[in-house]
């Protein structure tokens, strides 16, 4: 990058070709007021705030659109521009409702800010009160419109950072106005709740329903940690008040994992499902009553003693939820084959885990998940091939990266799903195979791709190609219920693209079949042949910390214990759900030869019906700890808020049991 | 030397700013000894006098509060607007993107605790203007204290810089719109 020399307010300052005006003075530490600029987004010059003089221009320029040339004689600070200033921000104030002490952002406004930074203690234009809607159909978010400056932050950061852009300027001159869609309410448009615009509006036009008056941010205790809901792993930064959680944001939304979606960001703030918060345990009546920890903690461990010295260590089985974070899992795991001696541990999405397993073992020799890739390489890629995930829905900043690279990159979206869809808009191609027809349809799309012309000398594209010499493109797509021409052009994009990525979801995993896995390796394989690079697939995970759970081994990559568990031989059962909400629809046939069930979890859900007794589990945002991201990364968590006093984390339990059953 | 004089009018507000400016404590024996009130709502002396200092405190939004001010700028040699509504508008302007009819059918008739109401309009009840007004809209404003209330700190330095002589400018770290 070419240096350049410019003079500001006298002063020889350098910079590179490419900056703007505005980025040379932030570098020099020469403080313009910004209001439409943000770190990280296009530049549009909408609020005029940073204007400077520039020497043979007619008239003061927004530096942040002013590109910086060698030579150029600006001018930042004097009477005139700083009038400007004034004068602009006035003219703000009055276009519509400006006034602080009915708004929720009052405290927090960059507006605000700079009106108290400029001394601006009167606005001398008449008022304008348009009538303008306030928006409060979304779940989380809503949007005042009477607040708006239309700086486009929010439009920027909706289409260039979250890759949705659901939010646009509608109208013209006087009655434009920031509109989500066709001008539909927030809440039934395209939009994904993920906040990012609430984040950057510097006003109180956009607002969280859960964080309005909660506290102002100098009142609060902020916290870096990493929110580890779905397992993509986003960073966030926590604000808490009076141990509550008062808003969520992303510490930078510019940076790696750094968007937040619905869940990591308002979610938390909500509490959607009571607690637990002492220790349960069944009566004589059958009902569960609240008692001391410890006395429930001495009731599991003489049970769990007991059963087993009269049944054997086999007889009592441990299932965890693969939510529970790392340190949970691995206190599980000692607890169930340590102390208790017994091979019965799973999880509740093993089955899933070992279909996985299997298809990986048929793809190559030793079965293991370092066959995926990183997230972040769905960003540069150039054809993206989703197979039967939602991710805008299961994996919200996934999604975000895929429609990224669908409108930035131009990378050609392939839809293979029989359910709806939300990339409705950003998909190239959207095929449709018949329920139980996926793996056939993908075999197809294989093999049309090694049709158009792939290179056959790796061991593995050989190998690939002779499993599916027996397929006939035009039949194969047929019976799988997908048109051929459609087939073709999805093949036709997979093999001209440099560098595909391939995500697979819940719609795949449901099947546990570990076919559908090799099929979507060996597609993998062949889509990148063409290109550079190892063959680049994603699986978003059932749960927030499956990665973790799998790596470590609590579900067993040859037996399901979930169907031991309806014979006779288990007498009792340990589930772990941690902060995973349960229901008991979602856990695995009970036996009727159960003597004992102990369940730990931090909510209350049906799923306690079958206890016998219930301890309670902390949530994530309570206790710090580590979880392994979907792409197996290993993350640490900060603890937020200190949970009640009766609640202990759960290895802190689970080694107490140990110690009391030792005893 | 003769004590300065004092008015002050309680416009379309809450009494927040006068309560304010009692609150600057001890310093009100101070400011007693340079500082002579005529007409306001805290001496409930209702005639106009020449004064040297006029003080608004509230928003204009109906024709017997333009009047009082008017009169109040006519009456006094310097004129400072006290708080969000004298300077901005404030709370009171809230109804200024309504229609005032609809406004007054919103607070007299269709509010959920209402049974039967009726729009009182008895003759001398002052008409509602369009909308409501910060007081540089209607008169000449010489200087301001914005806040909602004002910092009693913020209304004491106004004064003592208009007692030294001085047109006060609130400084940066002592604005307030809340």
């Amino acid at each position: 990058m070419k240096e350049i020399t410019l003079t500001i307010n006298g002063n020889q300052v350098k910079g590179k070709e490419g900056d703007t005006v505005l980025d040379i003075c932030q570098a020099n530490g020469i403080d313009l007021p910004t209001l439409c600029h943000y770190k990280g987004l296009n530049d549009v010059g909408a609020c005029r705030l940073c204007v400077v003089e520039i020497e043979r221009e007619r008239r003061p320029v927004p530096a942040c659109t002013y590109p910086a040339r060698d030579g150029l004689v600006i001018h930042t600070h004097n009477e005139k521009l700083e009038k400007y200033r004034r004068l602009v921000l006035e003219l703000l104030f009055t276009e519509r409702n400006h006034l602080c002490a009915q708004c929720v952002a009052s405290g927090d406004c960059e507006l605000q800010n700079l009106a108290y930074k400029y001394q601006m203690d009167n606005a001398r234009y008449p008022y304008s009160w348009p009538a303008l809607p306030v928006d409060s159909v979304n779940d989380y978010l809503v949007i005042d419109h009477n607040r708006c400056i239309l700086c486009g932050r929010c439009i920027r950061t909706c289409d260039e950072i979250v890759g949705v852009h659901t939010l646009d300027f509608g109208y013209r001159g006087w009655k434009d106005m920031v509109v989500a869609d066709l001008n539909q309410p927030l809440g039934q448009s395209s939009c994904i709740s993920c906040g990012a615009c609430f984040q950057v509006c510097p006003t109180g036009a956009i607002f969280s329903k859960n964080s309005a008056y909660k506290g102002r941010p100098e009142e609060c205790k902020k916290v870096n940690s990493v929110c580890p809901v779905c397992g993509v792993g986003c960073q966030i930064e926590a604000l808490v008040k009076d141990n509550r959680l008062v808003r969520i944001d992303s510490p930078d939304l510019t940076d790696k994992r750094g968007i937040l979606c619905h869940k990591g960001r308002f979610a938390p703030l909500y509490r959607k499902h009571e607690r637990i918060d002492t220790a349960l345990v069944k009566n004589g009546r059958g009902k569960l009553e609240s008692r001391p920890l410890s006395e429930a903690i001495d009731i599991v461990a003489k049970r769990l003693a007991e059963l087993k010295s009269r049944y054997g260590n086999n007889s009592i089985a441990g299932i965890a939820s693969s939510q529970a974070s790392n340190e949970s899992l691995k206190a599980f795991k000692e607890f169930i084959t340590g102390t208790i001696g017994s091979k019965l541990i799973d999880t509740l999405d093993g089955d899933i885990y070992r279909a996985t397993a299997q298809g990986i073992n048929i793809y190559q020799e030793k079965a293991g998940l370092d066959t995926e890739t990183l997230l972040e390489e769905i960003l540069k890629a150039d054809c993206i091939l989703v197979v039967g995930a939602n991710p805008l829905e299961s994996h919200p900043v996934a999604g975000s990266y895929i429609a990224r690279a669908a409108r930035q990159n131009k990378a050609k979206l392939i839809v293979i799903d029989p359910a709806q869809n939300a990339f409705s808009y950003h998909t190239a191609l959207w095929l449709k195979p018949k329920e139980g027809k996926e793996s056939l349809a993908l075999s197809t799309l294989t093999k049309a791709v090694i049709d158009k012309g792939a290179k056959k000398d790796s061991a593995q594209v050989k190998k690939i190609t002779a499993s599916l010499k027996d397929i006939n493109v035009k039949q194969g797509s047929e019976q799988a219920g997908i048109g051929a021409d459609d087939l073709l052009e999805a093949a036709e994009m997979l093999s001209k693209a440099k560098y595909s990525v391939i995500i697979y979801g819940e719609g795949i995993l449901q099947h546990k079949n570990p076919g559908l896995i090799t099929s979507l390796l060996n597609l993998a394989t062949i889509a990148s042949s063409q290109g550079a690079g190892k063959p680049r697939i994603i699986s978003l995970k059932p749960k927030g910390n499956s990665r973790g759970a799998w790596d470590m081994g609590i579900a067993h990559t040859s037996q399901s214990i979930m169907k031991n568990l309806t014979g006779n031989n288990v007498k009792a059962l340990y589930i772990l759900l941690s902060d995973d909400y349960v229901n008991a629809s979602q856990l695995p046939n009970l036996g009727k030869g159960l003597e004992f069930v102990v369940v730990q979890s931090s909510y209350l859900s049906s799923a306690m019906s079958k206890a016998n007794v219930v301890l309670p589990s902390p949530i994530w945002a309570e206790v710090g700890e580590k979880y392994s991201t979907l792409d197996g990364v290993a993350k640490s968590t900060s603890r937020l808020i200190k949970p009640s006093d009766d609640i202990k984390a759960d290895p802190e339990i689970l080694r107490e049991i140990s110690k009391h059953m030792k005893k | 030397m003769a004590k300065v004089k004092v008015a002050t009018v309680w416009l379309e507000g809450c009494a927040g700013c006068h309560m304010s400016f009692l609150d600057i404590d001890e310093a009100i024996i101070e400011l007693a000894k340079v500082v002579e009130f005529s007409r306001s709502p805290i001496t409930d002396i209702k005639e106009f006098v020449p004064v040297d200092v006029g003080i608004v405190e509230g928003s204009v939004g109906n024709t017997e509060e333009e009047e009082v001010l008017k009169e109040l700028r006519a009456h006094c040699k310097i004129l400072m607007a006290w708080g969000d509504c004298a300077c901005f508008g404030g709370v009171c302007a809230m109804r200024s993107s309504f229609d005032k009819e609809d406004a007054l059918r919103r607070g007299y008739i269709e509010t959920e605790s209402t049974h039967k109401g009726k729009i009182p309009r008895p003759p001398g009840v002052p008409a509602l203007l369009d909308q409501v007004k910060p007081a540089n809209h209607i008169v000449k404003v010489d200087c301001y204290v914005p806040g909602c209330p004002p910092e009693p700190k913020a209304i004491l330095y106004a004064l003592n810089e208009l007692l030294a002589g001085r047109i006060p400018v609130l400084p940066s770290d002592m604005m307030r719109f809340d």
